[in-house]
């Protein structure tokens, strides 16, 4: 039995605009697992990067509670947020966000100082890291703008790999590549996955959400499916498709 | 789209940044306007005064012994005179009375107020209603600076006699209205001065022979002229025969104003230095910012020179603008600074508006912004289009990683500071030379005002003035050097010396000559190249005079003095604002070449652990007998720079209040452009868990090296260039060397209070960095 890392209760998130209230998120109860890969997908404006970034203490609630490794993420300040996310939360976005002051391994150490004051250590492992996700020594001292939009994503996969997170988040990660980076980039989540890492991404693409093994449908803020896919294998591919395809026409996408 | 819109909208996008800079020309077009004002007009104002009051152009005073019934005539005949007049007066030698903080001792020429006459006619600007029986007319510096008000007890103490008046009124003059000319002068209504006329001995009857002339510029001339001739043809042995012109009296009252006014000018330089510091830092974010709209605008066909003209006209708005506006503020403070000058002066300032000046300042304010900005700006002809819209990416330049993390000591947050701070070198370049400059200003401020307020020596000695306590007049044929072995006896005299101030003429100039045997003993060393005399056939001069006189050391001067007349040897040559410059140093021995009987009249005494008042009673009680008078030189000092103190205090305000608003508005401005430009950054780092103190605390590390090092340097430069910059600022008074105290432990408190404010102003602009929240981030 697989343990819960992610419990929320009663979740809601409302915005509010020119007086205007938008219930984005309405009382959802959620649990995620360890060393799951799960997918969050709906159609725009479901509310699913507002989910992603509920649970992963990035934004807090409006109400309701997301209890996160045995700590209510609800009751924690700013900053208190600020340290569990550095703790047990690694972050890829689809902008990707390097540091474009800061060459490739000073992005990863920039995060990984944060937790792990034992520079030689951490600077083997961040190494290990890159090397794992095809980021040669040649680019370690090249700055964000020298590299491609691929190379540069998975420089932002090891940023958030680096403090060995309880989940990874990713926000619709190939967002902004071509397929061929894609590609590379998301067998790099597969590969972290398989090694027992958690992962919990947002996408809207179909060819990126076979590579989880759990998919939650999301619509007008509620989770109107769950979908349990199974752990990914390129052999199944076509299986695993059809039964995306199939689930999904269900769900009205 | 009009280029004008564009502009516009740039003003708006930035509205703080450009509030800050709209202050900043402000306050520059402010003191630069007032400066200019003051420098161009204090001259004619003085000049006009003249003409206003009808005061003579030479004055020269005698005792009436001393008079002659041709001298007038004499006069009369010189070329360029227009109009001579004589009047009797009451000339009394060393009057005390209390001014300002202290008791002054001066030459006081009393004149009936209820005579008739034409030149320098008594025009009260206050006068007491009712008048009474015993009230006295002063000039009007007595209110200004002497801090007496209409009705006011007013006593004159001359030979221990005290004299008790009542304020009856102020009146303005140019010719002896302060206490920087070493003369001033009152007048009694006719039954006072009468009265007093008898109760005073007969040295102290006076004559005034005043003179107006053609051309005012030659009346320093004149008066040489005619003290030589009349000291040449009186038969008087004892005779009292001085004299004041026009030119010497306004270049001692405006000298403090002048130094002022360019103090004020230098700031406004700074200001203006400091601003166009800012527009370039701003400009360049702006080209960075705004690189793809440069694109767009050059890709439907916008012209280099249009764009580059949009950018320009925001800056010209501002700096037009804000000029008129600081040029219009200007004429609200004037009346502050009208104030100061009638308190230097003794006359009231009118404010008068100078078109003109106004449009220079306006004209060297919005030049400089225009050219700083073109010159900044310039380089957006030379992006393509295609570059722009790319976002310009050739434009940022990473050379090198400095402090890569994998290997630079020191904790996470410093490291990332470090290179945050290298990353923005441009504008941490535009924070130092700001920091450099302002504490600078702040160290020549404050150095200004310990010299001038709070321990005088180093200012009293640019007057040539000897730093000793007490001052003692000795009788005529009293024994001089016996008094002085006595008086070295009392308790707590460190030491006495005989240094007499006597008027002689040096190749045909008057020149104020100090007679002393000790110069080596002297605590005022004015002499800055060469020595003072030791033996009987040398002398030294001050630079004004070697100037005059086209003479330097190792050349032979004539000096006269009476009918005598001997050649000296220069030795030295020296340095004073006192006397207009005009001095000179002679040895005992030197002097008895010309007069041969010459034993010293005044001894200068040296006090240690007793109060100078203690000490006078004491030496008049032994030695009353022998004595004509002692003068508390300490409070006369205290007496006579008391008005110096509050115009220096008021620019040292001034430049400290500016300091801090501008490092407050500096810091204020740059850190925040800073965390808007990197709020993407500061989202990221948030997202990955740095906490809002962590990343104010990089921020702080981030300028802390830029502020040190400004400070630093600034306060180097304050310590080794103040000296300097204030020679160069006194020079056409009389100094050549100048050696203020700069006391290491106040620049490091200075240093150490614009360290803390830009510290703490940084802390507290970096709190914005709490709003910048990660999710915001990503919602962006």
């Amino acid at each position: 039995m697989k343990k819960t890392i992610i419990k929320t209760e009663k979740l809601c998130k409302t915005f509010s605009t020119s007086g205007i209230q938008q219930h984005v998120l309405k009382n959802l109860d959620i649990h995620l697992v360890e060393e799951d890969f799960t997918i969050i997908m709906g159609s725009s404006g479901s509310g699913k990067s507002t989910l992603l970034y509920a649970i992963s203490g990035m934004d807090k609630p409006t109400l309701g509670d997301i209890d996160f490794a045995g700590k209510n993420l609800s009751t924690l300040n700013n900053d208190q947020l600020a340290v569990f996310r550095r703790n047990h939360c690694g972050f890829v976005f689809q902008q990707i966000y390097l540091l474009d002051n800061m060459s490739v391994l000073d992005n990863v150490l920039a995060s990984g100082l944060l937790v792990n004051k034992n520079k030689r250590e951490l600077v083997k492992k961040s190494k290990e890291l890159l090397k794992q996700v095809g980021i040669d020594e040649s680019s370690w001292f090249k700055f964000p703008a020298q590299l491609s939009g691929g190379e540069a994503q998975r420089v932002g996969i090891v940023r958030a790999l680096i403090n060995s997170p309880k989940i990874l988040f990713a926000d619709e990660p190939t967002g902004a590549l071509n397929s061929a980076s894609s590609e590379r980039v998301l067998d790099v989540f597969t590969n972290v996955n398989r090694n027992g890492q958690s992962v919990v991404m947002v996408t809207h693409d179909i060819q990126t959400a076979l590579r989880g093994n759990r998919i939650l449908y999301l619509r007008d803020g509620v989770i109107c499916g769950d979908l349990q896919l199974g752990a990914y294998s390129e052999k199944e591919n076509d299986e695993r498709q059809e039964k995306l395809k199939h689930f999904l026409a269900e769900m009205g996408w | 789209m009009n280029i004008m819109y564009l502009a516009m909208a740039n003003i708006r996008k930035s509205k703080s940044a450009a509030a800050s800079l709209f202050i900043f020309i402000v306050v520059a077009a402010l003191l630069l306007n007032i400066g200019l004002m003051v420098i161009t007009q204090i001259n004619a104002f003085f000049d006009r005064k003249v003409e206003q009051l009808n005061d003579p152009h030479v004055t020269i005073m005698m005792n009436q012994a001393s008079y002659h019934s041709n001298f007038r005539e004499f006069t009369a005949n010189q070329p360029g005179v227009t109009e001579t007049e004589e009047e009797k007066s009451i000339n009394i030698d060393m009057a005390k009375f209390i001014f300002g903080d202290g008791e002054l001792s001066s030459s006081v020429i009393i004149f009936n107020a209820d005579a008739k006459r034409r030149m320098g006619p008594l025009k009260l600007v206050e006068k007491r209603k009712p008048s009474s029986t015993n009230e006295i007319f002063v000039p009007y510096s007595f209110k200004t600076s002497g801090g007496y008000e209409l009705g006011d007890n007013f006593t004159i103490t001359y030979q221990d006699k005290k004299y008790e008046y009542r304020i009856g009124g102020f009146f303005e003059t140019t010719m002896m209205g302060t206490n920087n000319i070493g003369v001033m002068k009152f007048m009694l209504p006719e039954p006072s001065y009468l009265k007093l006329v008898d109760e005073l001995d007969h040295q102290s009857e006076g004559m005034v022979l005043s003179v107006m002339t053609e051309d005012q510029t030659q009346s320093s001339k004149l008066k040489n002229d005619l003290i030589k001739e009349f000291q040449q043809s009186t038969e008087e042995t004892n005779s009292y025969i001085e004299g004041l012109d026009v030119e010497l009296v306004k270049s001692v009252n405006t000298l403090t104003i002048n130094i002022v006014a360019t103090i004020l000018v230098a700031f406004a330089a700074i200001i203006v230095l400091v601003s166009l510091i800012v527009i370039k830092f701003r400009v360049s974010n702006s080209i960075e910012d705004g690189m793809a709209n440069i694109g767009v605008l050059k890709a439907i066909g916008y012209t280099s020179r249009q764009i580059l003209a949009s950018i320009i006209l925001q800056f010209i708005l501002i700096a037009f603008s804000a000029s008129v506006a600081g040029i219009a503020l200007s004429y609200i403070l004037m009346p502050f600074f009208g104030g100061i000058i009638s308190s230097l002066s003794g006359l009231i300032w009118h404010q008068t508006v100078d078109i003109m000046i106004n449009l220079v300042s306006i004209f060297l304010v919005t030049f400089s912004v225009v050219v700083v900005t073109l010159l900044s700006a310039i380089r957006v002809r030379r992006i393509l289009p295609v570059a722009a819209l790319r976002g310009g990416i050739q434009t940022h330049s990473f050379r090198k990683n400095y402090f890569p993390l994998e290997k630079a000591k020191g904790s996470l947050h410093f490291l990332l500071a470090i290179k945050s701070m290298l990353a923005h070198a441009k504008q941490n370049v535009m924070i130092l030379l700001i920091m450099i400059a302002l504490t600078f200003a702040s160290i020549f401020s404050v150095v200004l005002y310990y010299n001038i307020a709070s321990d005088k020596t180093a200012f009293v000695n640019l007057f040539g003035a000897e730093p000793a306590n007490i001052y003692i007049a000795v009788k005529p044929d009293a024994d001089t050097k016996g008094l002085l072995s006595n008086i070295e006896q009392m308790d707590h005299v460190r030491k006495v010396n005989i240094f007499d101030l006597i008027e002689t003429r040096i190749d045909g100039q008057t020149v104020y000559t100090n007679v002393t045997d000790h110069y080596d003993q002297l605590e005022n060393n004015i002499v800055y190249e060469g020595r003072q005399p030791k033996f009987e056939n040398e002398i030294s001069i001050s630079w004004v005079v070697s100037s005059q006189i086209n003479k330097g050391i190792g050349d032979t001067v004539e000096v006269e003095f009476g009918n005598e007349a001997g050649s000296y040897l220069v030795t030295g040559i020296s340095q004073s604002i006192g006397n207009s410059g005009q001095v000179a140093a002679l040895t005992m021995g030197g002097m008895q070449q010309l007069r041969s009987d010459y034993k010293g009249s005044t001894l200068y005494v040296y006090l240690d652990g007793i109060s100078n008042n203690d000490f006078i009673k004491n030496v008049h009680e032994q030695y009353g007998d022998i004595i004509i008078e002692t003068l508390d030189i300490d409070e006369n000092i205290e007496s006579q720079t008391g008005m110096y103190t509050a115009a220096v205090f008021a620019v040292m305000l001034m430049v400290l209040a500016i300091t801090v608003l501008v490092v407050v508005m500096i810091l204020y401005l740059v850190i925040k452009t800073m965390i808007i430009k990197r709020k993407k950054e500061f989202g990221v780092m948030k997202a990955i868990g740095y906490s809002t103190i962590q990343l104010m605390n990089q921020i702080s590390i981030s300028f802390l090296p830029v502020i040190i090092t400004g400070v630093v340097i600034g306060g180097l430069l304050g310590y080794f260039f103040t000296n300097p910059m204030l020679s160069i600022l006194l020079s056409s008074a009389g100094v050549k060397r100048l050696d203020f105290i700069i006391h290491v432990p106040i620049i490091l408190m200075i240093c150490a209070g614009i360290f803390i404010l830009a510290n703490i102003v940084s802390m507290i602009v970096s709190r914005r960095i709490k709003k910048i929240s990660a999710y915001g981030l990503i919602a962006e």
